[in-house]
C-alpha cells in the first residue's frame, strides 16, 4: 500500500499549520459550491463538460472556477471552486501550493455527519439530508454536544490531484501535450537515424561483393600503387591517340601527311597543302588546341605537348 | 525536501527530460546523417577506385596482347616489313614503301590496341609512299 498524506479538514477559522510535508485537504463548503443533478450522461468526462452551464446562477462571475464531478448513486455531484482562493488561503494558514497533494470536499464526508462538528467559535459542519452544510452554532444550541471527527481512519474516493499543477510553471494539459509532442518527435528522428543507417548497408554488400572477386585489391595501398602505375600511362596514352585522330581529320586529297613523330615529350605532324587549304588547317587545328606553325609556302607543322 | 521540490516542479522535469529525449533522438539522427554521408563517399570512392583499377588492369596489363603484336607481321606483306624485333615485353617494326591504305591498316592496329607507343616515326620516302618506325611497349 502506498503512503497516504495526512488529511486536514480546510476551513475559514482553522488554525495555522507548521508542516513540511505533504498533505491531503478536504474543503468545506465555504470554498465550493455543490450541485447534486440527476443526468442522462454516462461519463465523467460528458458530465464535466456541461458543468459551467449548470453553476451559471450560482457563480461569481469575477473569479475563475474549476469543475469537478463523480457519479453519486443515480446522480452526479458537482463542484466548482476556485483554486486561487483556496491556495492563498492555505498559504495564509502556513502551506505551501505544492504541499498540497490531494483536494477532497467534504461532502465525501456526508455519511460521517449525521451529527455535527465543531469548526471553529462560530460554525460547525453537519450532514443535513446528504448534503454537507456549513451551521452556525447559534442554530445548534448551547447545549448540543459536537462530534469528534478522526479523519484517519476515513476512506475519501474522489480527489482532485493538482498539486503539480500548482507549483508549477508549465500547467498539466501543456505538460502532456508537449511531452506527447516531443517523445513522438524523437522516435521519428530516432527512426529515421535507423534508416539512414540502414540505406548503407547496401553500398557496402556493393564492395564486399566487388573485393571478393578481386580480393588482390582489398589494401587501399595495393590500389593506390596500381593506380599511380597505370593512370599515368592511361592519361598519356589516350591524349596520344586522340591527337593522332585529330591530326588525321586535318588530312585531305588536299593536305598530306609529310611526316609523323611521336615521343615522350610531344606528337608533331608535318602536313603539306596549297597556302588555301593550310590556313584551313590552321584554324581547325586550333580549334582542336593544337600548336600550328608554318614551315614554308606550303608546309604546315601541328604539335601537341604531352 | 528534495521530494518535494521534484513534486513541485514534476511538469517541468517532465518537458525537460522529453527535450532532453527529443534533443538526443535529433543529434542522434544528425551525427547518424553524417556518418553514413562520409561512408558512403568513403565506399563510394572505394568502388570507383576498384572498378577503376580493374579497369586499367584489363587494358594496360592484358595477357591478350603478345598475340595481337603478332598481327603486325602480317598486316602487309613480308616485303614492307623491314624488321620485327621482340625484346621482352617490347616490340620494334619497321615499314618501309605503305601505301596510304597500309598506313592507314597498321596506325588503326596502333589506336585500336593497348600498346604503349615509345616511339612512332613516319616519313613520307616518296609520294604515297612511306616509311614507318614504330616503338611499343606493353
Amino acid at each position: 500500500m502506498g503512503k497516504s498524506n495526512k488529511k486536514i479538514l480546510v476551513h475559514k477559522d482553522m488554525q495555522s499549520l507548521t508542516t513540511n510535508e505533504n498533505i491531503d485537504i478536504i474543503i468545506t463548503p465555504q470554498f465550493y459550491t455543490f450541485l447534486k443533478e440527476e443526468l442522462g450522461v454516462k461519463f465523467a468526462y460528458q458530465a464535466k463538460q456541461i458543468a459551467p452551464s449548470l453553476f451559471d446562477d450560482y457563480l461569481d462571475s469575477s473569479k475563475e472556477y474549476q469543475f469537478f464531478v463523480y457519479k453519486c448513486k443515480e446522480y452526479w455531484c458537482f463542484f466548482a471552486y476556485d483554486i486561487d482562493e483556496i491556495s492563498s488561503f492555505l498559504e495564509e494558514k502556513g502551506v505551501k501550493k505544492y504541499q498540497i497533494g490531494k483536494i477532497f470536499f467534504s461532502q465525501e464526508l456526508s455519511n460521517s455527519l449525521d451529527e455535527a462538528i465543531s469548526l471553529g467559535d462560530d460554525t460547525s459542519l453537519k450532514s443535513i439530508d446528504n448534503i454537507v452544510t456549513i451551521l452556525p452554532k447559534r442554530l445548534m444550541g448551547v447545549e448540543y454536544i459536537y462530534k469528534d471527527l478522526d479523519l484517519k481512519n476515513i476512506s475519501l474516493n474522489h480527489g482532485v490531484s493538482i498539486s503539480s499543477s500548482f507549483g508549477s510553471l508549465i500547467p498539466l494539459k501543456q505538460t502532456i501535450g508537449m511531452t506527447i509532442l516531443l517523445t513522438i518527435l524523437g522516435i521519428i528522428y530516432i527512426a529515421e537515424g535507423n534508416r539512414i543507417k540502414g540505406s548503407i548497408s547496401d553500398d557496402e554488400q556493393k564492395e564486399e561483393l566487388l573485393l571478393s572477386k578481386n580480393h588482390k585489391l582489398s589494401s587501399s595501398r595495393i590500389r593506390e600503387s596500381i593506380l599511380a602505375q597505370y593512370e599515368p600511362i592511361d592519361s598519356v596514352e589516350r591524349v596520344k591517340r586522340d591527337t593522332i585522330e585529330d591530326i588525321s581529320k586535318l588530312l585531305s586529297i588536299k593536305a598530306h601527311l609529310k611526316e609523323l613523330n611521336i615521343d615522350d615529350k610531344k606528337i608533331s605532324a608535318l602536313i603539306e597543302a596549297d597556302t588555301a587549304t593550310i590556313n584551313q588547317i590552321i584554324k581547325n587545328a586550333n580549334k582542336k588546341n593544337l600548336i600550328t606553325k608554318k614551315e614554308g609556302g606550303k608546309l604546315v607543322r601541328v604539335e601537341r605537348v604531352l | 525536501m528534495n521530494l518535494m521540490l521534484l513534486k513541485r516542479f514534476r511538469n517541468e522535469l517532465i518537458v525537460l527530460l522529453a527535450t532532453i529525449f527529443a534533443l538526443y533522438a535529433f543529434f542522434y539522427k544528425n551525427s547518424t546523417d553524417d556518418f553514413v554521408k562520409s561512408k558512403e563517399a568513403d565506399i563510394q570512392s572505394s568502388i570507383s577506385k576498384i572498378n577503376r583499377v580493374i579497369e586499367l588492369k584489363k587494358v594496360w596489363k592484358s595477357k591478350t596482347i603478345v598475340k595481337k603484336i603478332n598481327v603486325f607481321k602480317t598486316i602487309v606483306s613480308k616485303s614492307k616489313l623491314e624488321s620485327f624485333k621482340r625484346r621482352g615485353q617490347k616490340v620494334i617494326i619497321k615499314y618501309k614503301g605503305l601505301n596510304i591504305k597500309e598506313l592507314n591498316s597498321v596506325v588503326k592496329q596502333i589506336m585500336n590496341n593497348p600498346f604503349q607507343i615509345v616511339k612512332l616515326k613516319i616519313n613520307q620516302s616518296a609520294k604515297e609512299r612511306y616509311r614507318m618506325e614504330l616503338i611499343c611497349k606493353w
